[in-house]
Formats: C-alpha cells, sequence, structure tokens
C-alpha cells in the first residue's frame, strides 16, 4: 500500500514538474519577482508535516491545537525578518515538494535534509539545523541492539520519502527497511513489535525516548554526508529573491545559536504539557473538527455528486443527433475513466493538478474530487432507476401531452429515485467513510486528526479505537435516517 | 359536411423487417365513435399509438384537425397530445402519486392550471366515473376497473377532442369489464369523438358508429356496426366472427 503511495505521488510529481517546467522557464527569465510577491501578499505559507517533534508537531495551546517545534521558530523569524505573516500548512512529508511546485505552499521547513536530488527540484537555504540520526528502540530490547548493525534480519522503520528512509536501505545489509507515512504510526509499530527500530533524527528520538518510558535511543553510526545531517529551507525553484532573504535569517539563527538556545527549549516546554493529559475525553474538540468536516465533506459531495450524476445519467441515455450521440460517448467516457482510477489519485489531481491553474483550498479540492467521483456512481445507479421505470409511465405522461423534459422531471425521476433509494444510501455512506482519503492533502476532517492527537499524546490505538467508534456512530445514524424515508416512499 | 378530425392517408409502420401496417386510409369525423377489431397481431394497437405518434409512422401521414402530425416540431405534436386522450391496457396510473394527484399533474404541469382549480376539476371527473370517494388512495389498493376509470379521469381532464382507448378491458378481471364500459358508453353519449380498440363485440354493437376490421396490416373493411356484423363482406372478417363467441 505504501508502496503504490509512493508512487502515486512520484507519478504526481512528474506531472507537475512537467507542467511547471513548460510555465516556468518564461517567468525565469524576468527578474525574480518571488520576494515582492510575497511581501504583496503579506503572507509566507510554510508547508510542513507535523509529526516530527520536536522539528514540528501539534500541540494543545489554551484548548486549540496548534501546530509547533523547532522549525515553526525558524519559520517565524525567516517570515518576521521579511516583514510578514507566517501561515502554517501540514501535510504528509510526502507531498510537501509538490505543494511547494504547484504554490500551495511558499516554502517548506520540515527538518528536511537538502540531498543533492532534491536539489534538482527545489533551491535550499543554508542549514539551520545540524543534527544526526539516532535508532529508536524498544526499552527491553536494549541490550540486543548496539547500532545499525545490529539489525540483520530484522526490521528497521523509517518515514517514507525521508533521507533515513534511503540510508537505511544503502547502508545496512540482511536488515528490511519499512516505509510508512508518519512517525507516530512507526512508534507504533515499533511497539507492537512489527518492526525492531526505528530511524529518525536525534532531536526527534530524544522528544520520543523523554515521552515514553517503553523506548530507548541508541547511536545509529550511520555513514553520513553534511546535507544528509542538515535541515534547511525548501523554496520554488529559481525563487532566489526568496532564498537570499531566507539565508539572512539563517545565518543569524546559526551565529547566534538560536536553535539550540531558544527553540528546542521552548518546543521541548510544548512536548510536557502535550503529555501531560493524554486521555481521549481531553481532546474531544479535535475529533468534534474532524466529524464537522468529514460531515461537510460528505454531505456537500453527496449533494453535487447527484447533480453531476443526474446529468451524466441523461447524458448517457440521450438517443439520435450528432450532438447526443457526442454527449453521450463524453459521459460514458467520463464513468468509465473515473470508476478505473483510485480516488486517492483523484483528489491529489485535483488539488495538486488543477492547483495549477487556479489555486483551491485543499476542503474545495477534496469535495470536488470526491463529487465528481461520486457523480460517476451515482450516475450508473440512476440510469439503472431510469430503466426500471415501466415504459408505460412514459407512454402514459407524453399521451397526456407532457413534453420530455417534464416527463422526466415530474413522472419518471421520482419513480426513479424510489427504485434507487436503498443504493444511493450505500453510496451516502460509502462517502462518510471514503471522505477520510482528502486527510492526505491536510483536510482536518476524522482520520487527519485522529493522526494529530496520536502523535499529541504518542498513543498509538485508542485514537484509532475513538474514530471507529465515531465512523460507526455516524454511519449507523446515517443509514437510520435513510430508512425512515425509504419507508415513507412507500406506496405500493 | 362536417370537417373530419382525424384523417389518415397512406399509414404504414415497420418494425424492421416486420410490416405491421401496410396501408391505411380512413378518417374519423367529430362525435363518431369508431371501434377497431380484429385478430391479434393484426396491428391495432400499432395503428391506434400511431394516431399520437407514440409511434412514429414509417410512411404515409397523419392528420389531426387539419394538421399533418408526422411533419411537425416535437412543441406542437406536444400541443396537438392534449388534444387526444389515451387509455391504455395497463392503465400506466402513476404509483408513487394518489389517485387526484395522477390527475391533476398533468393540468397543473402543462396547461399551468393552478392547484385549486385543478383539484376542482379532478373531483368533477372522479364524481363522473364514480371513484371521488377514492380520491386519496394510491393506485396500488384500487381494483383493476377502478384503476382504468381512474385513467379515463386522468386523460379527460385535459379536455380532449378525441378519446384512444387500446384495450381498456383487456386486462380486467371478468367482473369489472362492465363498470369501465357503463363509463366509455356514458363518454360516447355525451358526443366525445372515440377511437376503440377492443374485443368487446357488444360494445362494438350497441356503441360503436362505425366498426374497422383491421388484419394483416390492413382496414378490411369499414362499416356500420348492424352491417358488419350482420352481412360481413370479406372473407377474413366471416372467419374471424365465426371464430368468437358472440
Amino acid at each position: 500500500m505504501k508502496k503504490r503511495l509512493v508512487l502515486f505521488f512520484a507519478l504526481v510529481l512528474a506531472l507537475v514538474t512537467g507542467f511547471t517546467a513548460m510555465t516556468a522557464t518564461t517567468a525565469n527569465a524576468a527578474t525574480d519577482t518571488s520576494l515582492s510577491k510575497v511581501q504583496k501578499k503579506g503572507t509566507l505559507v510554510m508547508g510542513t508535516s507535523p509529526d516530527y517533534p520536536p522539528y514540528e508537531f501539534q500541540a494543545t495551546v489554551h484548548g486549540k491545537t496548534k501546530i509547533v517545534g523547532m522549525d515553526v521558530a525558524v519559520g517565524e523569524k525567516i517570515a518576521k525578518d521579511m516583514g510578514v505573516k507566517l501561515v502554517v500548512k501540514s501535510m504528509s512529508f510526502d507531498s510537501l515538494l509538490v505543494a511547494l511546485q504547484t504554490g500551495k505552499v511558499d516554502m517548506v521547513i520540515s527538518g528536511m535534509n537538502p540531498t543533492p536530488a532534491r536539489r534538482k527540484n527545489v533551491d535550499f537555504t543554508h542549514t539551520y539545523y545540524q543534527g544526526g540520526y539516532s535508532i529508536v528502540i524498544n526499552k527491553s530490547d536494549k541490550g540486543i541492539y548496539k547500532n545499525k548493525d545490529s539489525f540483520v534480519n530484522k526490521t528497521i522503520g523509517a518515514q517514507t520519502g525521508s533521507t533515513m528512509y534511503n540510508e537505511s536501505k544503502k547502508q545496512t545489509s540482511g536488515t528490511t527497511v519499512k516505509g510508512m507515512t508518519s512517525v507516530s504510526d512507526l512508534i507504533l509499530a515499533l511497539q507492537s513489535h512489527k518492526i525492531q527500530g526505528v530511524a529518525m533524527e536525534k532531536p526527534s528520538a530524544q522528544a520520543y525516548v523523554a515521552n515514553n518510558k517503553e523506548l530507548a535511543a541508541i547511536p545509529s553510526d550511520f555513514n553520513l554526508s553534511a546535507s544528509d545531517t542538515s535541515a534547511s529551507v525548501a523554496f520554488k525553484k529559481g525563487s532566489t529573491a526568496l532564498v537570499a532573504a531566507a539565508n539572512k535569517s539563517v545565518d543569524q539563527i546559526k551565529k547566534q545559536n538560536l536553535v539550540n538556545k531558544t527553540y528546542l527549549p521552548a518546543a521541548g516546554k510544548y512536548l510536557k504539557t502535550n503529555t501531560v493529559n493524554t486521555s481521549m475525553f481531553h481532546y474531544w474538540k479535535a475529533f468534534l473538527t474532524g466529524i464537522e468536516y468529514t460531515l461537510i465533506i460528505t454531505v456537500c459531495s453527496v449533494f453535487f455528486g447527484f447533480i453531476i450524476g443526474v446529468i451524466l445519467a441523461l447524458a448517457r441515455m440521450g438517443q439520435g443527433g450528432a450532438i447526443k450521440t457526442g454527449f453521450r460517448w463524453l459521459a460514458t467516457a467520463y464513468v468509465e475513466f473515473i470508476r478505473g482510477t483510485p480516488m486517492m489519485v483523484q483528489v491529489m489531481f485535483v488539488y495538486f493538478g488543477l492547483g495549477l491553474i487556479v489555486n483551491l483550498p485543499a476542503l474545495t479540492s477534496g469535495i470536488i474530487a470526491i463529487s465528481l467521483n461520486s457523480g460517476a456512481y451515482v450516475a450508473e445507479y440512476i440510469r439503472g432507476g431510469i430503466n426500471s421505470v415501466d415504459d408505460g409511465q412514459t407512454e402514459a405522461a407524453r399521451s397526456l401531452g407532457m413534453s420530455s423534459g417534464k416527463t422526466m422531471r415530474f413522472v419518471v425521476l421520482p419513480q426513479a429515485l424510489k427504485n434507487i433509494w436503498p443504493s444511493l444510501g450505500n453510496e451516502f455512506i460509502t462517502l462518510i467513510k471514503d471522505s477520510s482519503i482528502v486527510s492526505i492533502i491536510g483536510v482536518s476532517e476524522l482520520i487527519f486528526q485522529s493522526n494529530i492527537v496520536r502523535s499529541d499524546t504518542y498513543r498509538g490505538v485508542a485514537p484509532i479505537a475513538v474514530i471507529m467508534v465515531l465512523y460507526f456512530i455516524l454511519t449507523f445514524t446515517a443509514s437510520r435516517i435513510l430508512n425512515y424515508f425509504e419507508r415513507r416512499m412507500q406506496h405500493d | 359536411m362536417t370537417k373530419p378530425i382525424i384523417e389518415v392517408k397512406n399509414l404504414a409502420k415497420s418494425f424492421g423487417k416486420n410490416e405491421v401496417l401496410k396501408d391505411i386510409t380512413e378518417q374519423v369525423d367529430p362525435g363518431q365513435v369508431i371501434v377497431v377489431i380484429g385478430p391479434s397481431g393484426g396491428g391495432k394497437s400499432t395503428f391506434l399509438r400511431c394516431l399520437n405518434l407514440l409511434e412514429t409512422p414509417t410512411s404515409g401521414e397523419v392528420d389531426f384537425d387539419g394538421e399533418n402530425l408526422t411533419t411537425l416540431d416535437t412543441k406542437r405534436v406536444n400541443e396537438l397530445r392534449e388534444e387526444m386522450g389515451m387509455v391504455f391496457q395497463g392503465f400506466n396510473l402513476f404509483p408513487n402519486m394518489t389517485v387526484l394527484e395522477n390527475i391533476k399533474l398533468a393540468p397543473m404541469k402543462v396547461k399551468g392550471i393552478d392547484d385549486a382549480a385543478a383539484t376542482k376539476r379532478a373531483h368533477e371527473l372522479l364524481k363522473q366515473v364514480n371513484l371521488d370517494d377514492h380520491a386519496d388512495a394510491f393506485p396500488s389498493s384500487l381494483s383493476g376497473g377502478q384503476a382504468q376509470r381512474v385513467a379515463i379521469a386522468r386523460a379527460l381532464a385535459m379536455d380532449p377532442k378525441v378519446m384512444l382507448f387500446d384495450e381498456p378491458t383487456s386486462a380486467l378481471d371478468p367482473e369489472m369489464v362492465g363498470e369501465v364500459l357503463n363509463v366509455m358508453q356514458e363518454l360516447a353519449n355525451q358526443g366525445m369523438t372515440m377511437v376503440v380498440v377492443t374485443h368487446e363485440m357488444g360494445f362494438a354493437k350497441s356503441v360503436a358508429d362505425r366498426v374497422w376490421f383491421m388484419a394483416d396490416g390492413y382496414i378490411q373493411e369499414n362499416n356500420t356496426p348492424e352491417a358488419f356484423f350482420g352481412n360481413p363482406q370479406t372473407e377474413r372478417a366471416q372467419d374471424f366472427l365465426s371464430k368468437i363467441l358472440m
């Protein structure tokens, strides 16, 4: 699954770089306007993957969840020096660079190492922090593992798309390397003995060990170049003015040793307050937000999906005439294409791909993608529903002088709707569950919120259990309501 | 000399290679009751459905009130269909609507009549077919005879000039045939122009002005009921009549 996920992202990235390459060449020819653009809009949008304490993580501050950590402090410093406001956007580590290239974010600070491969696609500032790698293990295994070479015939985990992942693969032999999107998942896998160690940056390892008595850290002894262990700020390729401005701030940070003196201790304090109360009830607000967004996405998508579905169904059933044939062909192609591609790819394509033309917020992108997807399925239900209505109904309506449009609207569709109500209900319930896919583009629906709670509390299972129950309550309530309306429609 | 309300000229209709109607030229005068009889598969229903263009003729023309339907655009055909009520063998009531709503739908949505006026008219029509006490029932709770009478009331609600009946009693239990035929007879007595495809010979004898005998895609005989039943001219008609119980 994770492998496929990486493949999707690689595909989207390839597509997107292809597009940007075409548009970017003309933009770069002129003098670089990246800095003045940011100053004009007054905000600097920072992309980060907040599951990597103490670099960046979610903390509850005065009852509100907030992204904090040393990287956020670095971002704030850069924004302040430029005279603009910092906006922090969270998303999965894999999608950060795509978001940067498609203009969803202005910069990426996420403990990212400026590797040569990444340098090909984005520009980096000077490094603001020089770390190293540790391997986190279960405390009970402390005697068994010494460093990276102790894991022969065992499994080491690392965050997908990270340098640790690639180096673990390269520098171990006889060791399986397992990639996962989030570090909290990796820790959970470690504690449930699916894997024996997790490779991560030293400060992160220290944070996890400090917050979880079951864990211990050992040195990794990876042979690393400076670029592999340092963290830099990434900007879109060619934005030299922005990089130059950011470098001034980064140089100051290094000179004054701000990371070690100020940022890391501050982040540590958040970590402490974070873990004081790890009961699920303490996070009810986070879950409530999740329910709210899950419902918004589902209800909007069902509504628009139904409209799209009706239009597609009618287009697919049109007979005669070159125009009608054209529409029929288009609608059929659309339905086949949507049903033949994964919803996850569609969501990413709308967010990142359409993002090149219009800058859509993640929530809107999610609703659009799911509506478009649902429309294709609903179209097939509606087509079946219309076909299930007896021809005699149409004939009776036409013989009364009703046009084909009125016949459809007042006679056929109401009956078709009744016939397909159970299928539509299923679709609604499926959407409640499938809306979870938009978590990958950072919409704060239930899955996304549960991931936040997991990285906040260092508790792997409890939040999953909570959202499982919440999802069930949502779907069960929905199916009861749908049944009520189904009964009300029964006349024969 | 009155002008005919329906004129059919050289009408032919094929489904693929199957020629159902071959060459039909007839006319219906205002106020006339035409009963079309003949063996099954002879094209009677297809003929009736060609009159309001539920089936598109392969060739020939159908004139209604002086306008050739086959040359008109869809909008005008829809308008002229309002003037030709049709009653089907299978009733085709809208199952998701009450009896009253069935009758009100077309007047409100097509003619734009307001709810109060449409309701008033619907109740009048239901009284005419003796079903006003079933106004709020759903079709599924009606007997076949009741359903067909509602279907007649629904067609009449558009104030048609002509009523087309496509085997209106064929799907009914025998004891319910009478109630439907009575309503049709009453309608005929009021002067409604009617074209009725049926197997009810009694109805043909007592109500029809003309009997059209149809077989093999042609109108074989067009005569008064007395002449047709008393002294059929063609061998085909003699053969048909000899086979049915009178």
